[in-house]
Order: C-alpha cells, then sequence, then structure tokens
C-alpha cells in the first residue's frame, strides 16, 4: 500500500486522486519508533524530490519530511533551496529538522541566492537560532534590498546572543521597515539578556531607545531601564 | 535549535513584573482627529481613530461594531478582495457622509500610518500572529479575531510584542463570557463545590488541501491572501470564508486554521478554561485515552483540574464538581465599559488597563485546541512544559509547534 502511494506521487497534483498518497502521512505516523522503516520511508521521499514529480507532489513529502526528516534527506531537500518555486517548501522540510547537516545547509544556500529566497533563508535560520550564522546574517543587514535588511534584523532578533545584539547595532538602514526590525529585534535581544542576568548587555540597548521617537518604543524602553536598574 | 528555549519563562516573568514599571511613566495618550465633538459625539480628543484588516464575513461585523460607536472614528480599512475592501469602505463613508475613508489591499500601508490608534483584525487564521506583532510594533491597539493563533509558537511571540509595547491587545469570542454565563455563576458561586474537571465537545481537526486549481480572478490578490502559508493554486473554496470547516472554507484546511477544533474551540476551550478559572494556566499533559477505539483527550493542569475534548457519553462543559463540598465563592469577571466584548477593548485603550479577553489568556485557550490537536496528529500521549514552550522528549511533537512562514513573512 505504501509502495503504490510513494508511486501515486509520480502523477499527483492538485485536484487528482488524495485517497491514493493518504497510506504516506497515514505510515509516518504509524512508523514512529521504528527506525528502520523510518529510513526506508525517508528514502523514499526524498527520492520523489529527485524527480519529475510535480510541484503539488513535491510539496507534499516536504509535508512529511517536516516530520521525519533526518540528516538522510537534507541533501536532496537542499537542493530545492535554489529554486524559486520550491524553495519555501524545501525550508519547510529543513527547518524544523534537528539534524546539524539542515543547518549547515541553509547556511550553505544563504550567500548563494538573493532577494526572496534570502529571506526566506534567513527566516529558517533566525527560527533555528542558529548561531554558527550571525557573521553571515549580519553581513546582509545594510543590503541594498530592504526585503533581505529587515529579515536579517529579525532573524538576529531571534538569535539573541551579545554578538547578535552587537550587529544590530551597526546597521546604517534608514528605511523604516528595517529601522522598525532593528529596534524590535534589539529590545527582544535585551529581553533575553534581561531575563538571563545580564543587565550590563541590556542596559545600552534601553538607553539608546529611551530617546526614541515613537512613543511605544520609548515606553518599551524605559520599562526596560528600570528592571534593568531594579526599580 | 542550537539554544535553549528556556529563557522563555523569564523573559514572560520579566515582562510581567516590568509592567507595574510601566506604569510609573508617563506617556501621553495622543488621538488625533481634527473632527469637533458635538450631537452626543465625544470630541476628537477623546475618539479612538480606528481601522479594520479583514472585513469579510466576520470582520464586517467587527466593523459594523466599532463603526457605530460614538467614540471611534473609523478611518481605514484593508482586505486583499477588491470588492469586499470597496463595500467596507463605503460602509464607512457613508455613516460620515463623506468619502474619507481609506482603503488598502496591503495591511502594512495601514500600519504605517501615525494617526491611527488601533485596529480590529479578522483576518484567515494564519494571518493573525504577523498582523497582531507588526501592529505592535507600529504602536497600535488590536482587537484580534478567535483563534488568535495557528501554531503553538505564535502565542507568546503575540504576547511579548503586546507586553513590550505597552498595547492593548484583545482576543475575540464574545461567547466566552456571554454563552457560558450560568455555567461560569455557578462555578464560580461555589455551587458545584470544588471543580474536578470539564469537557469539550468540538472538532473536527483541519486538513490537507488537494483542491484543484480555478481561473483566478482579477479581484483577488491570491499571493497576498496565501501570505506565509504555502503556496497553492486559487480555488474559490480555499478561500471562502464561510464558517464551515468541512471543506468549502479556509476554517477546514490547515495552512490556515486549525479547523473546528480552534474556530469553535475557542468559545468553548475559552468557556470552559473560563469556568474552571484555569485561563491564566496552560496544561503540562496531554493523555490521548483509547475507550473502546473512540480516542479522545486528557488535557492535565498542574493545579489537578482537568479538561477532557470529546469524552464519549460527556455533554458539552459538563463539569464534575463535588456536591456537598463547599468552594469559596469568587467574583465573576465582567466586561469593561459599554458595548460588549467591543466595548471592553475599546474601554481598555482609553485606560490602559487589560481586556477581558487579553491576548494572554486569549493564547492559553488556543493552546489548549493546539496541543490537543498535535495528540490526535501524532496519536500519543504528550508531556507539555509550560515554561520552555516545547513538549518533553518528544522531537517529532516538537516539530509540529510552528512551520516555516513562506518569504518574505517573518513572525
Amino acid at each position: 500500500m505504501l509502495d503504490q502511494a510513494i508511486e501515486a506521487l509520480g502523477s499527483y497534483d492538485w485536484g487528482k486522486d488524495y485517497a491514493t498518497i493518504k497510506p504516506i502521512e497515514e505510515a509516518v505516523v504509524s512508523t514512529q519508533g521504528d527506525t528502520e522503516a523510518r529510513k526506508e520511508l525517508e528514502e523514499k521521499l526524498a527520492s520523489v524530490l529527485q524527480s519529475d514529480a510535480s510541484r503539488a507532489a513535491k510539496d507534499y513529502v516536504c509535508r512529511q519530511l517536516r516530520v521525519i526528516g533526518t540528516a538522510a534527506s537534507v541533501p536532496a531537500t537542499a537542493k530545492l533551496l535554489f529554486d524559486k518555486e520550491f524553495a519555501h517548501m524545501a525550508r519547510y522540510a529543513l527547518e524544523n529538522n534537528p539534524s546539524p547537516e539542515a543547518g549547515a545547509a541553509l547556511r550553505d544556500a544563504l550567500p548563494k541566492v538573493e532577494g526572496l529566497l534570502q529571506v526566506g533563508i534567513l527566516s529558517s535560520l533566525g527560527d533555528r537560532k542558529d548561531h554558527q550564522s550571525i557573521a553571515a546574517i549580519a553581513a546582509l543587514l545594510d543590503s541594498s534590498d530592504a526585503n533581505v535588511a529587515r529579515a536579517s534584523a529579525t532573524a538576529l532578533g531571534d538569535i539573541q546572543t551579545v554578538e547578535a545584539s552587537q550587529a544590530l547595532t551597526n546597521c546604517k538602514s534608514t528605511d523604516a521597515a528595517v529601522v522598525s526590525a532593528v529596534i524590535d529585534a534589539s529590545l527582544r535581544c535585551a529581553e533575553s539578556f534581561l531575563a538571563s542576568g545580564n543587565k550590563a548587555a541590556a542596559l545600552p540597548i534601553y538607553k539608546k531607545y529611551s530617546t526614541a521617537e515613537q512613543k511605544h518604543v520609548q515606553l518599551a524602553a524605559k520599562r526596560g531601564m528600570l528592571s534593568a536598574l531594579g526599580k | 535549535m542550537n539554544q535553549s528555549k528556556k529563557q522563555n519563562s523569564t523573559r514572560r516573568d520579566f515582562i510581567k513584573t516590568s509592567a507595574a514599571a510601566a506604569s510609573a511613566i508617563a506617556v501621553p495618550y495622543v488621538i488625533t482627529s481634527n473632527a469637533l465633538g458635538q450631537n452626543g459625539v465625544p470630541p476628537a480628543s477623546e475618539r479612538i481613530v480606528m481601522g479594520g484588516i479583514g472585513i469579510g464575513n466576520q470582520g464586517s461585523g467587527d466593523q459594523n461594531n466599532f463603526l457605530n460607536r460614538k467614540d471611534v472614528q473609523y478611518v481605514a480599512v484593508s482586505d486583499v478582495r477588491t470588492p469586499i475592501r470597496e463595500k467596507g469602505k463605503k460602509k464607512v463613508d457613508d455613516k460620515y457622509g463623506n468619502t474619507d475613508c481609506q482603503a488598502y489591499n496591503d495591511f502594512r500601508e495601514l500600519l504605517a500610518r501615525t494617526d491611527i490608534d488601533a485596529v480590529h483584525i479578522a483576518t484567515p487564521d494564519h494571518w493573525h500572529a504577523i498582523m497582531v506583532i507588526e501592529a505592535c510594533r507600529s504602536g497600535k491597539d488590536v482587537y484580534c479575531q478567535k483563534p488568535e493563533t495557528r501554531t503553538l509558537r505564535e502565542g507568546p511571540l503575540m504576547v511579548e510584542a503586546a507586553r513590550r509595547y505597552s498595547r492593548v491587545v484583545s482576543g475575540g469570542s464574545q461567547r466566552v463570557l456571554g454563552d457560558y454565563t450560568e455555567l461560569v455563576n455557578k462555578c464560580w458561586g461555589g455551587e458545584l463545590g470544588p471543580i474536578k474537571s470539564i469537557n469539550v465537545n468540538v472538532g473536527p481537526l483541519s486538513m490537507y488541501c488537494d483542491l484543484p486549481p480555478e481561473k483566478q480572478p482579477a479581484e483577488i490578490d491570491w499571493d497576498l491572501w496565501l501570505g506565509p502559508a504555502p503556496w497553492a493554486p486559487y480555488n474559490s473554496k480555499r478561500c471562502d470564508g464561510n464558517y464551515g470547516t468541512k471543506g468549502g472554507s479556509w476554517r477546514s484546511y490547515s495552512d490556515y486554521s486549525g479547523g473546528g477544533m480552534t474556530d469553535w474551540g475557542a468559545h468553548h476551550f475559552g468557556g470552559a478554561t473560563f469556568a474552571i478559572d484555569v485561563r491564566e494556566l496552560q496544561p503540562n499533559e496531554v493523555v490521548l485515552h483509547d475507550e473502546k477505539g473512540h480516542k479522545y483527550v486528557e488535557l492535565k493542569y498542574p493545579n489537578g483540574l482537568s479538561l477532557t475534548h470529546n469524552k464519549p457519553n460527556t455533554g458539552n462543559l459538563a463539569v464534575t464538581g463535588t456536591p456537598g463540598e463547599t468552594r469559596e465563592a469568587k467574583p465573576v469577571p465582567a466586561y469593561k465599559g459599554t458595548g460588549g466584548i467591543y466595548g471592553d477593548f475599546i474601554e481598555c485603550v482609553k485606560t490602559r488597563e487589560r481586556p477581558f479577553r487579553d491576548i494572554e489568556s486569549a493564547v492559553n485557550t488556543v493552546i489548549v485546541s493546539h496541543l490537543a490537536t498535535i495528540a490526535y496528529q501524532t496519536q500519543r500521549s504528550l508531556k507539555w512544559d509550560a515554561e520552555k514552550q516545547e513538549f518533553t522528549g518528544d522531537d517529532e511533537a516538537n516539530r509540529l509547534r510552528d512551520y516555516a512562514r513562506r518569504e518574505p513573512w517573518q513572525l
């Protein structure tokens, strides 16, 4: 039944007979804890990504790999990061894949793509809190593409290390959306520092924004300052 | 993945404890409108300037409620569907007898306006978190329809954004306080004795959407409708805003909604968690029971109470108390201001208090739906660490806490 379902993926498309492929997601559940069965299932799914299967079929496969993907399916999935049509679903599979190989694939792809594909990879690296990519992400803070710069700032705000926070202070963009993202990311870093007891790292951020033009930013910063000062 | 998320709890603690400090800082509340008050209408300085994002079925009802308030000046609408956007603008213009209401396809243009104090949001659920967080970053207060989140990860980020910028953020569901009054009064009044458990019957779960492509009409910005969700071909049922959850609406499909489990779940679980007074808590365990082939879940709270979902032969909102034992009565919370949940939100915008459906308790409600859903999806019992916001010892369940958003969208 499962083999037939995998085969059916070869001709599957939106609006075609979904029932023929549904055994695949049932197998995702039933093979939990069965290492060998999972390995076999993952191999078969990865092979579909390397085939001429439709966008719908590869979309479906990435949804399953989101749950069961390991290092084994990373090479096949990572190839799709460079394809506009499939890049998002490749990240859909890779972003929550805990293997180091998944993080490495995203880091490797980051400088090789541009525009929206780069935005997507920045987003996934941030969501993974990928410390190893901080320098590469920071290098894109002043990208002429505002979407990329904004995504870079948000990713650094997700990672929340002192290094990430320091990088945010170097952003020179005057684009309103980028500036807003940098402020929010910086404040998120400061909250994280405060929560971990690193008041020395939090305080300069709060001081910087305590005179911000926007009242709600000023309020956030002043609140943070009071907390950092123990008041 | 490289770093533990254990800091989440302490960050929330920081946000909570520093709220008191926030009240010590005087920040002027500015309302900008040039209209003068007359005939019972408050002057501009006392009116809340509002806009609406997603003004179709439910959003249209929300719009009516805010538009018809004398203490609201409604100035802008945003919707990716041209006819709905134009209808929403006309409604406002007709009300005020002018053509001042601005209509936007892209919500970011509405949020960029500095003259708008507050927004209401009633888009499909997969958009809520992004829009609420962006609104908070833009200094807006927010009324967001239920279910407020599509994933487990979204909720804490929305709460953090609201607290960071001291925004008033209310969830939706007028039913939580409106539909279960008798039950709530019994529970809070001590009539049932100490409460042990409550049951909720609701469903179904949302599903994968395999609808075929249809010709895309020019009147919808399809890419913006999909937003952070995976790309998919246009189909009228995929984006239909009707309230069904069995295939003819976006509420049926997992890329956009949690189905009946989160849609009506927001009402029923909201009422249940209110009745047994666990709105400030999250369950720490989800037990998948199998009773003669009928699977149902039990969500256990750290204080010993439990909430079952679809327990066999058990009514919706059926409470198990302790007859004969006494429980100290507590005053039941109520809306502030006038005009139900909408008036509650507006009153809180004015006073900076927390609304009845404050985003944190709203998130705690929808988390119940998400936890139950993931237990059904994985077909196993789960331990939930509310402090770390992760399942304990279950990597696969943790993968279901969130999804990669389609570029350029981020939380």
